[in-house]
C-alpha cells in the first residue's frame, strides 16, 4: 500500500510516505480531518489517541462521527469510519490520555512524525516534551472560530511550544469576586463556586460569602461590620456553607434569603466599599422584579431569551432540590461535578448568576450566552479545521521529503490581510528560545519564593503549575539528597516543612525531573523575603507564568470540565484546539515575527 | 438571493449547530438553512465542499457527476466506498453525503452539464463547479448571472488549487470591533480602560463574471505592478485550463513525464502571449499538478465551502474574487482580477 497512486506524488515522497508512521494526538474536529487526509494520501501506518467520547455538538465538524456514535470513543469511531476510506492502511486507536505512562518517549521514538490535534496546554506542553526528549518532529495545530495555525516543533530546530512565555489566564480578585462584582463574568464565577460549595467538591479557595479581609473595606466601618456580625450571623459565617445548606434541608428560600438578602446587607454594612460605588439592593423572596411581567414574544433559540429576576428565582428553587436529590443519590462523601451540559448544574449557574447580577446592577445574560462564558466554550466550524488539517499533512509530507527548513509556521486568518492573504506562512523557521526552561540544552529557572515559608507541598505545585510537570522529583544538586518524590508517601512527610527547614537557602539549586516527560530543569533557588509564594524566573527576565494561588474552578483548560471520577484534564475534543495569532506581516525582518498567542482558559481567581 | 425563513430552529438543530451558531449567530444559520446548493463534479475536491456545506445545515445539496467513479478518485474522495469503483461518480457517493447530516436533503444528477437546460442551474442559490472546461464554466456562470444567481468554481490540480467567485451583486453585513473608553469603576486599574464594541455595518461587493477574470489585460500597468509580488498563481491556473480545454482531460499521474512537457510547453506560450518575464512561472509549480492531493482539496473546500456559507448568510466579506493556493509558500491569497 504505498501512497496510493504513483504518479501524483515524486518517486521519492512516495516511497517516505510508504515507509512512515504518524500518530495523531486528539481525534476531535483537527484529529479528524487529519486522518482522513493521511487515509486517504495513503500513510500507511497510524495511530490515534484520544481519551474523549462523541458528544452532540461535535457532529457539525468531526465528521467522522454521526448521531449514532454519540456516546462512543472518539478514537475508535474515528479509526472505524477512516478504514472504511481505506481498508489498506493499518490504524491504531487508543481511547485513552496521552498524559500516561504507556505513551513515553520510547513509544514516540517509533513515529516519524507526531501531529497534535489537542484543545488545551496541559497535553500540550506534555507532548511537546515528549517528542523534544523523543527527537521525533511534532506538527502542533489549532483553531478557534474562523483562524488557525499550523506549527512545526522540531528540537534545535524551531522553537518549542514553551519558548516563548504564554498569556496568563485571565483572573479575577477574589474581592471582586465576593464583594464588589462589576461585570456579568464575575456572577458567573461566583455562581459557579457557589455550585461547588453546595454540591461540588468544597474548595476554600472558592468561598462565596462576604470577604471580610477585603482591603479596602477595611477601616471603621468594616471593623464595626465584623463586630455586629459577631453577635447575629457569626456562627453562620464559620459554619461551611455545605453544612449549613444541608441543616436547612436545601431550603430554596432559605438559601436565597442568606446569598441574595442576608450576605448583600453585610456586604452593605462594608460601607468603605459603597463610596464609590453603586450599591447593591438585597432581596426577598416574596418581592422579585418580573413577577407579574407578561411573556413577551421572543424571537431566538429559547435558550437566548433573559429570564426575568422572578424567572431566576423558580429555577433556583427547582435546581436546588433537583440537584440536592442528585447528591443524595451518590454515595456518602461523592460530589457532584459541574459540567455545562448537565441542564441542572447550568440552568443553576444561569440563575444564580443572574440574580447576583441583578443585585449589583449588571447586566442580565440569557443563558446562552452564560452557557459561552461559564464553559469557555469556543465557537468551531468544519472549514476551518479543513484548512489547518490540510496544511497539516502537507507539512507532514514536505518534512517526509526531506525539506523540514521549508515547514515555516502557516497562520489561517479570519480575514485577509492588507497584502490580501488568507493563509499566511513565516517567512523563516523560528529558533529556538537559547533560555528556554524546557528545551535550552540544560534547562535552568530561578523560583523566587520566601524560603522561611514556602513548604515543600508548595513546592510540588510550583513545579506542577508553574514549570507544567505532571509528577515532578526533586534532589539538592550536588548532594543527591531527595526533597521531592513522585513516589506516592516518599516525601510526604515533609510536605509541611519549610524549604528552609530542609535546609535549602539562598543559591541553592534542585535537579527537578519528570519521568513521564523525560525532562529535567535546573531550579535555582532566590531568596526574596517579600514573595509571598513564589514566582519563576528566566535570565531573560520574561515574564513568567505567576503562581495561581487558588485552584481554577472547574474546567480549567478550556472546555475540558473534569468529568466525575479521577480528575485529568481530558486531552482532547478539538473543539477549542486554541492558540491564535496575529502575524504582523510587514517587511522582512531577521528578527523573531511578531505574534500574539491568546488561549481561551478558564478564569483563576485570585485573593487579594 | 436567500430568504431568510422564519422558522425557529429545532432544538436538535441548535444542539447539533451550537458551536457554528456561537460563531456566526442564529440570523446567519437560518439563512443557511433556507439554502440550496448545487455541487458539480464529485472528485476529491467536490467531496470536499459537500461535506463541509452539508455539516453547516444548508436545506439541500444536490450532487451533480456524469462521470464514473475512477479508482484514482479514491485517494482524495472519501464519499465514495471503494467497491463503487465504475458506478456514477454523484451516486456513489449519496448514502455517505446523506450520513454527514440527516437534516440536510442531498439528491443527484447524473446527466452532463451541457445536456441540462440553464433553468436547471438556477433552481439553486448557489452553484459550486469544478472540474469542468473554461467554456462551461463562463456558460453557467452567464446562466446564473442572468438570474441573479451565485457562482462558485475552483480545481485542485497537484498540490496546487484555485477558486473564482461571482456573486454578482452582494450585500452583506460586517461586525467591526470598535474599543470604546470605559471606566468601570473603583476596580478597574487597566491603564486605558476601554471596552470592546461589536457593531454590524451594511456593505455592498459588486462582482465580475469568469470570463472577464479569465481575460484580464496584462498590459495594463495595474496589472503590470502586480508582477512584481512575484506570485505566478494566475498564470498556473491558465495553463492548467488551458490543458484541460486541449486534452479535455486533466494532467494524468500516469503521463507524468509526457504531460509536464504539454505543461512546459503551454506555460511558454502564455508566457509570450501576455509578455511575462522569463522564468516568471518557475518549472517546480508545474511538477506537481498531477491528480488531486487529498490535503490540498481539503484545503480547497475548506475555503470554497466558507465562501458559500459567507454567501448565503451575507454575513462576513466575501472573497472578491480570485483565491489562489501557492503550495511552495503555503501562501493562500485574495486577488481581484477583470475589473
Amino acid at each position: 500500500m504505498v501512497a496510493r497512486v504513483a504518479g501524483v506524488f515524486d518517486e521519492k515522497l512516495t516511497e517516505a510516505i510508504a515507509n512512515s508512521k504518524v500518530l495523531v494526538v486528539g481525534a476531535g474536529g483537527i484529529g479528524c480531518e487529519i486522518l482522513k487526509n493521511l487515509v486517504l494520501t495513503g500513510f500507511p501506518n497510524i495511530e490515534i489517541i484520544d481519551l474523549d467520547t462523541i458528544d452532540v455538538s461535535n457532529l457539525n465538524r468531526q465528521f467522522l462521527f454521526h448521531k449514532e456514535h454519540v456516546g462512543k470513543s472518539k478514537a475508535q469511531v474515528a479509526k472505524d469510519s477512516a478504514l472504511s476510506f481505506n481498508p489498506n492502511v493499518n490504524i491504531v486507536a487508543h481511547h485513552d490520555s496521552v498524559i500516561s505512562n504507556d505513551y513515553g518517549v520510547s513509544y514516540f521514538k517509533q513515529f516519524n512524525i507526531v501531529m497534535n490535534a489537542l484543545d488545551n496546554r496541559v497535553a500540550r506542553n506534555h507532548v511537546n516534551r515528549i517528542c523534544l526528549a523523543a527527537n521525533v518532529p511534532l506538527i502542533e495545530t489549532g483553531t478557534a472560530g474562523y483562524a488557525g495555525q499550523i506549527e512545526l516543533i522540531k528540537k534545535g530546530l524551531t522553537q518549542c511550544y514553551e519558548c516563548q512565555p504564554k498569556a496568563p489566564q485571565k483572573s479575577f480578585p477574589g474581592c471582586t469576586i465576593r464583594n464588589t462584582p462589576s461585570e456579568p463574568i464575575h456572577c458567573i464565577v461566583w455562581a459557579k463556586h457557589l455550585f461547588n460549595q453546595l454540591f461540588g467538591e468544597e474548595d476554600p479557595d472558592q468561598d462565596v460569602s462576604p470577604d471580610t479581609a477585603d482591603p479596602e473595606a477595611a477601616g471603621e466601618a468594616g471593623a464595626s461590620a465584623m463586630t455586629s456580625k459577631e453577635t447575629d450571623a457569626g456562627n453562620v459565617e464559620r459554619k461551611s456553607t455545605r453544612m449549613w445548606a444541608a441543616e436547612t434541608d436545601y431550603d430554596p428560600q432559605k438559601l436565597f434569603s442568606k446569598l441574595f438578602g442576608d450576605d448583600i446587607r453585610y456586604l452593605l454594612s462594608m460601607e468603605n466599599l459603597w463610596k464609590k460605588r453603586r450599591p447593591p439592593t438585597p432581596l426577598t423572596w416574596d418581592n422579585l422584579p418580573g413577577k407579574d411581567d407578561t411573556p413577551t414574544q421572543h424571537s431566538g433559540l429559547p435558550d437566548q431569551r433573559v429570564w426575568s429576576v422572578y424567572e431566576c428565582a423558580q429555577v433556583f428553587a427547582t435546581c436546588c432540590k433537583s440537584l440536592q436529590a442528585d447528591l443524595k443519590g451518590r454515595p456518602e462523601g461523592d460530589h457532584l461535578v459541574w459540567d455545562k451540559d448537565e441542564k441542572s448544574a447550568m440552568d443553576f449557574v444561569t440563575a444564580c448568576a443572574n440574580i447576583r447580577a441583578h443585585i449589583f446592577n449588571i447586566q442580565l445574560k440569557s443563558r446562552f450566552e452564560i452557557k459561552s462564558m461559564a464553559g469557555n466554550i469556543i465557537p468551531a466550524i468544519a472549514t476551518a479545521n479543513a484548512i489547518v488539517a490540510g496544511i497539516a499533512v502537507l507539512r507532514a509530507q514536505s518534512i517526509l521529503k526531506g525539506d523540514i527548513e521549508t515547514c515555516t509556521s502557516v497562520y489561517l486568518r479570519p480575514k485577509v490581510n492588507h497584502r490580501g492573504q488568507l493563509f499566511v506562512p513565516e517567512r523563516t523557521l523560528t529558533a529556538p528560545n537559547p533560555k528556554c526552561y524546557v528545551c535550552a540544552p540544560k534547562p535552568e529557572v530561578a523560583l523566587a519564593c520566601n524560603l522561611k515559608s514556602l513548604t515543600l507541598k508548595d513546592l510540588n505545585t510550583a513545579l506542577k503549575e508553574g514549570l507544567n510537570m505532571q509528577a515532578p522529583d526533586a534532589t539538592v544538586e550536588g548532594k543527591g539528597l531527595v526533597v521531592l518524590s513522585s513516589e506516592p508517601g516518599e516525601t510526604d512527610h515533609n510536605n509541611d516543612k519549610t524549604l528552609e527547614e530542609i535546609g535549602l537557602n539562598d543559591g541553592c539549586a534542585l535537579m527537578v525531573d519528570d519521568f513521564l516527560q523525560n525532562y529535567e530543569v535546573r531550579v535555582r533557588l532566590q531568596q526574596e523575603d517579600e514573595e509571598k509564594a513564589w514566582r519563576l524566573v528566566t535570565d531573560v527576565d520574561e515574564p513568567m507564568p505567576a503562581p495561581k494561588e487558588q485552584k481554577p474552578t472547574n474546567g480549567a483548560n478550556g472546555n475540558n470540565e473534569p468529568k466525575p471520577g479521577p480528575s485529568r484534564p481530558k486531552d482532547d475534543d478539538s473543539d477549542s484546539d486554541m492558540e491564535i495569532i496575529e502575524e504582523d506581516d510587514g517587511v522582512p525582518t531577521a528578527k523573531a515575527p511578531k505574534r500574539r498567542r491568546t488561549e481561551m482558559t478558564d478564569e483563576v481567581v485570585e485573593l487579594c | 438571493m436567500v430568504e431568510n425563513n422564519d422558522m425557529e430552529l429545532s432544538e436538535a438543530e441548535a444542539e447539533q449547530y451550537d458551536r457554528q451558531i456561537r460563531l456566526w449567530g442564529l440570523e446567519s444559520q437560518k439563512r443557511l438553512r433556507a439554502s440550496k446548493v448545487l455541487i458539480i463534479g464529485l472528485t476529491g475536491l467536490g467531496a470536499e465542499i459537500a461535506k463541509n456545506i452539508i455539516l453547516s445545515g444548508v436545506k439541500s445539496v444536490c450532487l451533480l457527476d456524469n462521470e464514473k467513479l475512477r479508482e484514482t478518485d479514491l485517494y482524495s474522495q472519501f464519499l465514495s466506498p471503494p467497491d463503487k469503483v465504475g458506478e456514477n461518480r454523484a451516486e456513489a457517493s449519496l448514502q455517505r453525503a446523506k450520513a454527514l447530516n440527516p437534516m440536510v436533503e442531498v439528491t443527484t444528477e447524473t446527466k452532463s452539464v451541457d445536456d441540462l437546460p440553464d433553468s436547471f442551474f438556477t433552481q439553486f442559490d448557489i452553484v459550486c463547479a469544478t472540474g469542468l472546461k473554461q467554456e462551461q464554466l463562463e456558460r453557467i456562470n452567464n446562466a446564473c448571472r442572468d438570474s441573479n444567481k451565485k457562482f462558485l468554481c475552483g480545481d485542485v490540480w497537484g498540490v496546487f488549487g484555485y477558486m473564482f467567485a461571482d456573486l454578482v451583486d452582494h450585500e452583506y453585513s460586517e461586525e467591526i470591533v470598535q474599543h470604546k473608553a470605559v471606566k468601570r469603576g473603583p476596580d478597574d486599574t487597566a491603564k486605558n480602560p476601554c471596552e470592546k464594541v461589536t457593531i454590524n455595518v451594511k456593505r455592498r461587493a459588486i462582482y465580475v463574471p469568469l470570463q472577464n477574470a479569465l481575460s484580464a489585460d496584462w498590459s495594463k500597468p495595474e496589472l503590470r505592478s502586480r508582477l512584481r509580488r512575484g506570485d505566478p498563481s494566475y498564470f498556473v491556473m491558465k495553463i492548467l485550463l488551458r490543458f484541460r480545454d486541449e486534452n479535455n482531460r486533466n494532467p494524468d499521474p500516469s503521463k507524468r513525464k509526457a504531460d509536464t512537457e504539454i505543461l512546459l510547453r503551454m506555460r511558454d506560450e502564455i508566457v509570450k502571449e501576455l509578455n511575462l518575464p522569463n522564468g516568471f512561472v518557475s518549472d517546480a509549480l508545474l511538477t506537481d499538478v498531477f491528480g488531486i492531493v487529498s490535503g490540498v482539496a481539503a484545503v480547497l473546500g475548506g475555503v470554497i465551502a466558507q465562501e458559500v456559507v459567507k454567501a448565503v448568510s451575507q454575513r462576513e466579506p466575501p472573497h472578491n474574487n480570485m483565491f489562489f493556493f501557492n503550495p511552495i509558500k503555503c501562501v493562500g491569497f485574495v486577488e481581484l482580477y477583470g475589473q
